[in-house]
């Protein structure tokens, strides 16, 4: 057991140590002349500015939201298209009902203007 | 799908399908403009009709027998459709009509009102049922999110009023944690026992039958690494994180720091339907889980199971809390702290169910049902006590209500009276009831325990009569202003009837309990 | 060629369990107890498949794990709207800036 996943264990381990040694080696080794020009970031060759961190707009957090449920709620049709055949009707009229709920949540969406993407 | 099972889930299907119809025609209406008085009052008052329909629909099926319908039998164990289930639903959909009254008084009258609040109310309260008659963790994780997911939001309702938020946000955090928890615990015991239905948990917890592992034929060869006996400790680490989601649905000492806080900060007619209808769902849950899954000779006794654990829980949650309770000034904190208390002696019956399950459930039925009525009548009038801008929290806001209001005065003085146990309201029975069948069963000490506790909780409700009777506002100091609302005095007016009612008549209700429990 | 015992799974699933605990309980930026809560349920999710393999005669685990995932979702959607309405009213999506409701 253990023999089979012993050459893997190896290279991770090697690779590991090689990667860490080599950030030490420069860490170490490297000169280090630090002046204002050197310590600031490097934006192609442009001053740079503003603040580092992008924030984005609270609009994209709510298409987010939106879109996370309506995806990951289509999961069960995979269930059901797996088993299309042996379900039958029965699963056919499962899926419809289904899907009409997800309708409804869509609908109440629009309608509440959670879509509109201006204002 | 016959006849026969649409019966039997109507009273779930009713609010399922009135929440769905509700939440579109409020999406279509085209009657949404300002002008209007109250644009969602009509709403509260379908949601609180659906509701309604629901319990009528539950006591009918109750009076059919759901013996009557076999084929719901089908359904097990995913939903069980018997008696218990159904004196739930009555609970619960009472529980959310009420709420949805006080809805339609408060929102507008706090300029919250959006149309969103009565279908969540209605979806969340589906969630509840589905808990209540829950027979699979499947089932039970379903309706607890779908119960919880809602309040959530309900909490949120305020959306700009960082107390609102922050409320939301811990409940949300510490709710979505507690799921996690028991949902591992769940998972845990899947694989120890083969099972996520608790009755098939239950039995093979019962026949030292571990399924685990046992013959070479089930399972390949080369997956024997856990042993047979490696099985009891899954069950101890899956009881013990049951164990603690549960009380913290139940929100028990240690693990209620989110209650006082969601309570406070949500709008109060969320802040009633968290302490009426998620608390009593979270109690039949966790009665079905301890009583069906965990009720083996072992799991279930006082040596060697959980009943030492949650014995220690209801003493620590009734005294902490009510201690914490005496020393508020809020009079929204204070009730939030008062059910938290209750949860406490509720936690008494869990104990005695070990001993005496039908008994002891049927007293927490009616305990329940008696709370029921009596928190959200509290609520209810602490609600008519104020209005826009000056919403009554304090004491003070309520000194020399007596005089000025009489009315609303002798309502919340009633229904205190009876969260206090005095006879001859609710609370008293339910209380009497409950301790009788702590100390018929050999928990003495617990029952003399609660009945201290009662009278610490009985200082707390009294002084907000003698604010209201004995004493007069500060000259100068704001007072508060009672609203106007056809709703919420309609909600406090059906709270007022049962809580008498079920104080002076409460054979037919405490029969009907312990045929429930049975 | 031999499988993987289930033991690794379990183990794996634990780890993942107990690391979003303790992110859970640790950490103070929303977003990430956010993420904390569902790498618990991703946790539950693993345990779930992973017993799953030893009652080959039913399929109730992985079952679970599909309503698991859609459910988290809905939580996910729930708690993502929490932080938004938290962040248009704060500025800040740190949970320690929330402490009005102490006493």
């Amino acid at each position: 057991m253990v023999e089979t996943y012993a050459p893997l264990l190896l290279m991770f381990a090697l690779a590991f140590v090689v990667v860490i040694g080599f950030f030490l080696a420069s860490h170490y080794l490297g000169p280090k002349k630090p002046s204002p020009e050197k310590m600031m970031p490097f934006e192609s060759g442009n001053p740079s500015e503003g603040a580092s961190h992008l924030r984005m707009s609270v609009k994209y957090f709510l298409t987010a939201i939106s879109f996370v449920v309506f995806d990951v709620e289509v999961v069960f049709l995979y269930l059901w298209a797996v088993h299309f055949k042996s379900l039958g009707g029965a699963g056919l009229l499962m899926a419809a009902a289904f899907l009409a709920m997800l309708l409804i949540g869509l609908v109440y969406e629009l309608r509440k203007g959670a879509l509109e993407w201006e204002n | 799908m016959n006849a026969n099972i649409l019966l039997g889930l109507s009273p779930l299907l009713i609010v399922a399908v009135g929440a769905l119809v509700l939440m579109v025609v409020e999406a279509l209406s085209r009657f949404r403009d300002e002008r209007l008085e109250s644009p969602s009052a009509s709403l509260a008052v379908s949601s609180s009709v659906v509701l309604f329909a629901s319990a009528i629909a539950a006591a009918g099926v109750w009076f059919y027998g759901p013996e009557n319908l076999p084929e719901v039998s089908s359904l097990a164990p995913w939903l069980l459709l018997d008696r218990f289930s159904l004196f739930f639903f009555v609970i619960l959909t009472l529980g959310g009509a009420l709420s949805c009254l006080l809805a339609g008084g408060y929102l507008p009258e706090h300029k919250l009102d959006r149309g969103e609040f009565y279908p969540l109310l209605l979806l969340s309260t589906v969630g509840a049922m589905t808990l209540a008659a829950a027979g699979d963790m499947l089932t039970i994780f379903l309706g607890l999110e779908a119960m919880s997911l809602g309040v959530y939001t309900m909490v949120a309702f305020r959306r700009g009023s960082p107390r609102s938020i922050e409320a939301a946000l811990k409940y949300f955090l510490l709710g979505s944690f507690a799921a996690a928890l028991l949902l591992y615990g769940g998972a845990l015991l899947y694989g120890a026992t083969g099972h996520t239905d608790l009755s098939g948990i239950g039995s093979q917890l019962a026949n030292t039958g571990l399924r685990l592992v046992k013959s070479d034929s089930e399972v390949p060869s080369d997956m024997l690494l856990i042993a047979y006996d490696n099985a009891v400790p899954l069950v101890m680490v899956g009881l013990v994180l049951i164990l603690v989601g549960l009380a913290f649905k139940v929100s028990a000492v240690p693990f209620h720091m989110w209650t006082p806080d969601a309570y406070e900060g949500a709008p109060t007619p969320a802040t009633t339907y968290m302490a009426v209808v998620v608390k009593a769902a979270a109690f039949a849950l966790m009665l079905r889980v301890l009583l069906i899954a965990f009720a083996d000779a072992k799991t279930a006794s006082w040596g060697t199971g959980w009943p030492p654990v949650v014995a220690g829980l209801a003493v620590a949650t009734m005294t902490v809390a009510n201690v914490i309770a005496v020393r508020q000034e809020s009079v929204k904190r204070m009730l939030a702290y008062s059910s938290i208390a209750h949860a406490g002696t509720l936690l008494i019956a869990v104990v005695a169910a070990t001993k005496a399950t039908q008994q002891a459930e049927a007293s927490m039925i009616y305990y329940l049902l008696a709370y029921t009525v009596s928190t959200a009548g509290a609520f209810g009038t602490l609600i008519l006590c104020g209005s826009r801008g000056a919403e009554a929290v304090s004491y003070e806001d309520l000194a020399g209500l007596g005089r000025r209001h009489p009315a609303i005065a002798f309502a919340f003085s009633l229904f205190l009276l009876s969260l206090a146990g005095v006879p001859p309201l609710a609370g008293f029975f339910g209380k009497f009831y409950l301790f009788r069948v702590a100390i018929d069963n050999g928990f003495t000490m617990l029952a003399v325990l609660g009945l201290l506790n009662s009278v610490i909780a009985a200082y707390y409700y009294l002084r907000v009569l003698v604010v209201m009777y004995m004493k007069e506002p500060e000259p100068g100091a704001p007072i508060a202003v009672p609203m106007r609302s056809g709703y919420v005095a309609a909600a406090l007016l059906i709270s007022a009837v049962l809580v008498v009612l079920l104080g002076l008549l409460p054979n037919g209700t405490l029969e009907a309990a312990i045929l429930a429990a049975g | 060629m031999t499988s993987i015992p289930l033991e690794y799974y379990l183990v794996v699933a634990a780890v993942i369990f107990v690391i979003g605990a303790c992110g859970f309980l640790a950490r103070r930026n929303a977003l990430i107890v956010l993420m904390s809560i569902e790498l618990m349920l991703n946790a539950v999710n693993l345990t779930l498949v992973a017993f799953n393999r030893w009652y080959a005669s039913h399929h109730v685990g992985q079952m679970f794990t599909f309503f698991i995932i859609a459910v988290a979702a809905a939580e996910a959607a729930v708690g993502l709207a929490i932080v938004v309405a938290l962040f248009r009213l704060k500025r800040t999506v740190r949970t320690d800036s929330v402490d009005l409701l102490k006493n």
